[in-house]
């Protein structure tokens, strides 16, 4: 229909050329949006610095020899290994939502982010246990520096992702959304799933990194 | 005048368009707050370039300091706490407050233009993004005035910059002013590749779009992967042992300096090419409206474009050769080093026989491009001998590569941006710069720049080490030094008449109407300068250089709606359209969010705590921002 | 006055003292035979390039304003498959120069690195400290250990091992006429080998910027043939003597009595301080304060009297000795052969 003006026949005529695209819908809630793209890009940027992060992990590991450093206490693996249940079946919440937000089904995106939330909140509540755990600061040695920092960053994006989610529940609920928002609680799943994705070569490094590579004194 | 434009003013029937609605709809708020609302990509392209601007010139005279200091042996104009504090100043500032964020500028201006689209993809987060860079910049300056400048050198290296050998806050306010710079550079690279990959006019397939949009797409991709590093270089690593006590760079805790200098290269050696790619671009548009046909081998220049920004990440160890890695390694970034100078070869290649086969029409902007070979092959020469690693040792960290590197930097990125000043001047201005003042800037400054910076190779072999604020009379560096100082002050005497002839022309040159070098792509299809909608009727095109082709090959959109700020969606590959797409118009909210996130890094510089304000405030910004305004388009 | 004439002719050879281009050992020499391989090589390329690229000028058309335009803006397929073909060859000889380039890089990488160390090397281990360089010539016999601040001896045609690292920042140890840079860094030893095959003065300063007096990191390598350097090496490894006569020896009390001793060590007396260079054989030396001044009794007065003045930021401490001390004090320390 739009297109209809590239057909080969049009090439002879003279007057200019239109394309008329009165047809196309307004919004489109899905990854054709430039503002998935730009979701997307973002996680890129959070992506290279979380791997920059890993390849200094490894860095610093390998020019020392004793690792973690000596009085540092070798992480308990159940208890972080037991948070990436909930973690990663938030992502369910996250979809459950994304798809909604596509077909307009209010409740269904209102159920999907409650789900994401809750299930988000159950694993920054065992990671918090887990992290009083640690028997070291970032100011004890570089291995506490970079773990903390690890650990610091990843918890900062998820608390930010669930602040927004939130003020996405609040709008969906309170019905002052239009296609705007539900664009915006579709691209939402996506900074969510890469936080997910991202946080498992993460805790690959922070909780067995030390047990793997590690040497002890 | 534009045939497209011409058309589609007088054919108004198939267009359901009036051009006074769209006015009205595109039109920026009045008054201060209407001034901190824009979202237009012109405007804030423009604030970006006059701000950078600002900056060249404090940068400038940054250096003209310095060149006097060393003007002579054992010079006491300056001590060397304030020379040390000049040359750190001086290098931040154009790498980090000049060099990238005029590129930056100069795309988010052009590219949308270039596109055939109204504004980038995200108009909020652009001027965002210009507001953290303003921000940045007065901290930094700010900083300076109030003797807190850094004096640690442009790349800070600890321990160095630690907080044993330089306490006070100079260098935690360096540090931070990257991250507001970064943020910027972020945003930019963000909207920038979202309205390329998305928002390009209706047939302009990724084969028929103009290389400088290239090389911004190329460009914002490298900052994507390299910004990072910096961030994580620069707050991670030193700021936090700085401030919290963290051991990223103390060796006594196994902390390395080294991975501080690997880190920092990762991102510092793509940020060249992050300057010098989009140069190429320009240069390439130059030419092409210069030699009034499109660029040889434009296959062969973009993919050679996109090589070269994936070598650039694997050849940051060639500033590394003297910290004494394995052999191996330095063979493998000898190799790579070198390996760049095929792919810009192959550009060069491809310019001269544009050059062969096309039309001279030899303007003041084909000088700057004429100049910028001259000048950038020779960097790139001494670039292949800086990258062996014997000669590297030796010309490392000497006055050779101060010379080599703004051979690299001035002819490769300023002089094809004074060339882009000068060919796209009418379309900022709607008027004609003075072809001859122009010319004449040229010659100064392409004389003045060989006066200062040729020496410096010699100088730098004869073993005068970068970064001394003075020296003896022994070594019998002075001739060169003097000269160099010579050249300083002549290159000042060209900028002169380079803004002379800025403003006198803007108010008298001679008007120049939507296409006065009769160009080839999008940005000549509308008036100059644009109005904030940049066209009337979207253009849909059917070949590289519509304005070029026959009238068969070119036509507009209609179908669009006047009434709100819509744009067209189309895909990634072949442009075809998919679906139309709102965007914001005016707000505040992106002024307000950088300044409540400005506060809180400006914070983070004496506690960490400032991180928290910075993250409340940015998050209160960001939900006004996105806070739903009425109409909400379609109610549920 | 016999080294105030040695200073004068220092001053007359100036020029070159510190320079790659004037090579004066083994491994400076083949990185400057390098440097002029591939000067020449690119000097021709770039000449061949930049020709090409403003040749076209020659031959430009008139202005825009007469020519009016064509239709598709391009030249005859003809014309662009043959600048296709050229542009093809200049880039395979593009690919092929570098090649060569980066195998004779790597070779002389090669013949030229400090790892593995040569053979019958002399070990001289480098440590640099804000903004001075201490020279400590290693022996597996105790009493051979030599140790000297800011300038060294070597020997003629003996290769010798630099083992250099630092006490605070990074460092870059680097004289041209010798050899090129290696990093000095804390906590690392890095590996280096310089070697001089004619006698010479050759100047290095430090290349790594270093802080507020970075300028002033100088320092000199004395190349000397064998048996001087063997006669240099035996008087460095004595003590410093007794002082004989009175004012040096009141000189000596001096130095003990003052904040001197705190920093500075003179072997044989009870001064050792390990802040500052050891001053055992400071009279023997070109220069004082890491190649700031020539090393003169009235260069020596200024330096002691007001050290922040001539090297603004230094970490020497200015201490207020009575006029009437300062002249024993002298003649004491130009007593230290």
């Amino acid at each position: 229909m739009v297109l209809a003006a590239r057909t080969p026949g049009d090439e002879a005529v003279t007057t200019p050329r239109v394309l008329d695209v009165s047809g196309l819908p307004a919004y489109d809630i899905s990854s054709r949006s430039p503002l998935w793209l730009g979701q997307l890009l973002m996680c890129l940027i959070e992506g290279s610095l979380f791997l920059i992060l890993i390849a200094m992990y490894f860095y610093l590991r390998l020019s020392v020899d004793v690792w973690p450093p000596p009085g540092v206490q070798l992480p308990n693996l159940i208890l972080p290994t037991l948070a990436l249940i909930p973690l990663i079946a938030s992502c369910a919440g996250s979809y459950l939502a994304s798809e909604a937000a596509k077909m307009n089904d209010r409740r269904g995106m209102l159920v999907g982010m409650a789900l994401n939330l809750v299930l988000a909140i159950v694993f920054l509540v065992l990671r918090t246990v887990e992290w009083y755990g640690l028997n070291f600061t970032w100011k004890a040695d570089v291995h506490g520096s970079i773990v903390w920092s690890i650990l610091f960053l990843h918890t900062y994006d998820v608390v930010a992702d669930l602040i927004m989610t939130t003020v996405l529940v609040v709008l969906v609920a309170s019905g002052r959304y239009g296609e705007k928002q539900r664009l915006g609680v579709h691209v939402d799943s996506v900074l969510w799933y890469f936080l997910v994705a991202i946080w498992l070569p993460l805790y690959a490094v922070v909780y067995w990194g030390s047990h793997v590579v590690g040497a002890p004194q | 005048m534009n045939p497209v434009l011409e058309t589609a003013e007088r054919n108004e029937p198939f267009g359901n368009l009036e051009p006074e609605a769209i006015d009205k709809t595109w039109r920026d708020e009045r008054g201060l707050k209407g001034w901190l609302s824009v979202t237009t990509h012109q405007a804030i392209g423009k604030r970006y370039i006059v701000t950078a601007f600002m900056f060249l010139l404090l940068g400038g005279l940054e250096a003209l300091l310095m060149r006097l200091q060393l003007s002579s042996p054992e010079n006491t104009f300056l001590g060397p706490g304030r020379y040390n504090q000049l040359f750190t100043v001086h290098g931040t500032t154009m790498m980090f407050l000049f060099a990238v964020p005029v590129m930056e500028g100069m795309g988010v201006y052009f590219v949308p233009l270039m596109l055939g689209t109204r504004n980038v993809a995200f108009p909020r987060l652009n001027a965002f993004g210009y507001w953290m860079y303003l921000a940045g910049g007065l901290l930094f300056y700010g900083a300076a005035l109030t003797n807190t400048a850094p004096d640690a050198g442009w790349f800070a290296y600890p321990p160095l910059s630690g907080p044993q050998y330089s306490p006070g806050k100079g260098v935690d306010v360096w540090a931070q002013m990257i991250t507001f710079t970064e943020i910027s550079a972020l945003c930019v690279a963000v909207e920038l590749i979202a309205t390329i990959l998305r928002m390009r006019a209706p047939g302009m397939s990724l084969n028929r779009m103009p290389l400088f949009c290239w090389g911004m797409l190329v460009q914002s991709f490298m900052v994507l992967f390299a910004m990072p590093a910096v961030m994580v270089a620069s707050t991670v690593m030193l700021l936090n042992d700085r401030t919290i006590g963290t051991h990223f760079v103390n060796p006594a805790e196994g902390g390395d300096p080294l991975l501080y200098q690997h880190i920092f290269w990762f991102f510092g050696h793509p940020e060249v090419y992050i300057i010098f790619i989009p140069a190429l671009g320009m240069v390439s548009a130059i030419m092409e409206g210069s030699t009034r046909r499109g660029v040889f081998g434009y296959p062969a220049v973009v993919l050679s474009l996109v090589a070269n920004a994936f070598v650039a990440f694997g050849l940051w160890v060639h500033h590394m050769f003297a910290t004494g890695l394995p052999q191996i390694g330095e063979a493998y970034f000898t190799a790579a080093s070198m390996m760049i100078a095929i792919t810009s070869g192959v550009i060069i290649f491809c310019w001269i026989a544009t050059l062969w086969t096309g039309r001279i029409h030899l303007t003041a902007a084909l000088h700057f491009v004429f100049g910028f070979i001259v000048i950038f092959v020779l960097g790139g020469m001494t670039g292949v001998m800086l990258a062996s690693v014997p000669l590297n040792l030796q010309a490392h960290d000497s006055y050779f590569v101060v010379g080599h590197f703004h051979y690299v930097l001035i002819g490769g990125a300023l002089f094809p941006l004074f060339g882009a000043f000068h060919y796209w001047f009418p379309k900022f201005t709607g008027r004609m710069i003075d072809e001859r003042l122009g010319k004449i800037a040229f010659w100064i400054l392409f004389f003045g720049f060989n006066l200062t910076f040729f020496p410096m190779h010699i100088v730098g072999l004869n073993g005068m080490t970068r970064r001394i604020y003075t020296y003896p009379e022994i070594v019998g560096w002075q001739n060169m030094n003097l000269l160099a100082t010579a050249g300083a002050f002549t290159i000042l005497l060209g900028g002169i008449v380079f803004i002379a002839n800025v403003l006198t022309s803007r108010k008298s040159g001679a008007p120049a109407g939507n296409d006065p070098w009769e160009a080839g792509t999008l940005e000549w299809a509308t008036s100059s300068p644009p109005a904030n909608y940049n066209f009337v009727h979207l253009p849909f095109i059917n070949s590289r250089y519509p304005l070029w082709a026959g009238k068969a090959d070119r036509g507009f959109v209609t179908g669009m709606r006047s009434d709100r700020r819509e744009v067209l969606v189309t895909s990634v590959l072949d442009a075809e359209p998919h679906h139309r797409y709102v965007l914001p118009g005016s707000t505040i909210w992106p002024f307000v969010t950088a300044a409540g996130l400005s506060v809180g890094l400006v914070g983070s510089i004496f506690a960490f705590s400032g991180y928290f304000v910075a993250s409340a405030l940015g998050m209160i910004g960001v939900i006004g921002w996105f806070w739903p305004r009425e109409p909400l388009e379609m109610k549920p | 006055m016999k080294r105030v004439l040695l200073l004068s002719s220092l001053a007359v050879a100036g020029r070159a003292q510190q320079t790659a281009m004037d090579p004066a050992g083994a491994p400076a020499r083949s990185i400057a035979h390098l440097g002029l391989f591939f000067l020449a090589l690119l000097t021709a390329i770039y000449i061949v390039v930049i020709t090409f690229a403003l040749l076209p000028l020659m031959r430009r058309h008139r202005g825009i304003d007469q020519e009016p335009l064509e239709g598709n803006h391009r030249p005859s397929d003809a014309t662009e498959t043959r600048m296709a073909k050229r542009i093809g060859l200049a880039t395979v000889a593009t690919i092929l120069i570098l090649f060569g380039l980066i195998t004779v890089s790597v070779s002389t990488s090669k013949a030229t690195s400090g790892s593995p160390p040569r053979p019958d090397s002399l070990v001289v281990e480098i440590t640099a400290t804000q903004w001075w360089w201490s020279v400590r010539y290693a022996n597996n016999d105790a009493s051979r250990i030599v140790m000297a601040a800011n300038e060294m001896h070597i020997p003629v045609g003996r290769p010798v091992m630099i083992r250099g690292t630092s006490t605070d920042v990074i460092h870059s140890f680097w004289v041209p006429n010798l050899q090129g840079k290696r990093d000095l860094i804390p906590s690392r030893t890095n590996i280096d080998w310089i070697q001089a095959d004619r006698p010479g003065r050759y100047r290095g300063q430090c290349a790594e910027f270093c802080g507020l007096q970075h300028a002033h990191m100088a320092l000199w390598v004395v190349a000397e043939p064998p048996d001087r350097f063997e006669e240099w090496y035996s008087r460095q490894l004595q003590p410093a003597a007794d002082p004989a006569d009175p004012v040096r020896q009141r000189g000596q009390q001096v130095f003990m009595d003052y904040a001197c001793v705190l920093c500075h060590t003179i072997q044989g007396t009870q001064a050792a301080g390990q802040v500052g260079p050891d001053l055992t054989h400071l009279a023997s030396r070109l220069t004082i304060a890491a190649g700031t001044l020539p090393n003169n009794k009235g260069n020596l007065a200024g330096w002691i009297t007001d050290p922040q003045s001539i090297k603004p930021g230094n970490h020497m401490a200015t201490v207020p000795i009575r006029p009437e001390d300062m002249q024993p004090l002298l003649e004491y320390l130009e007593s230290l052969q």
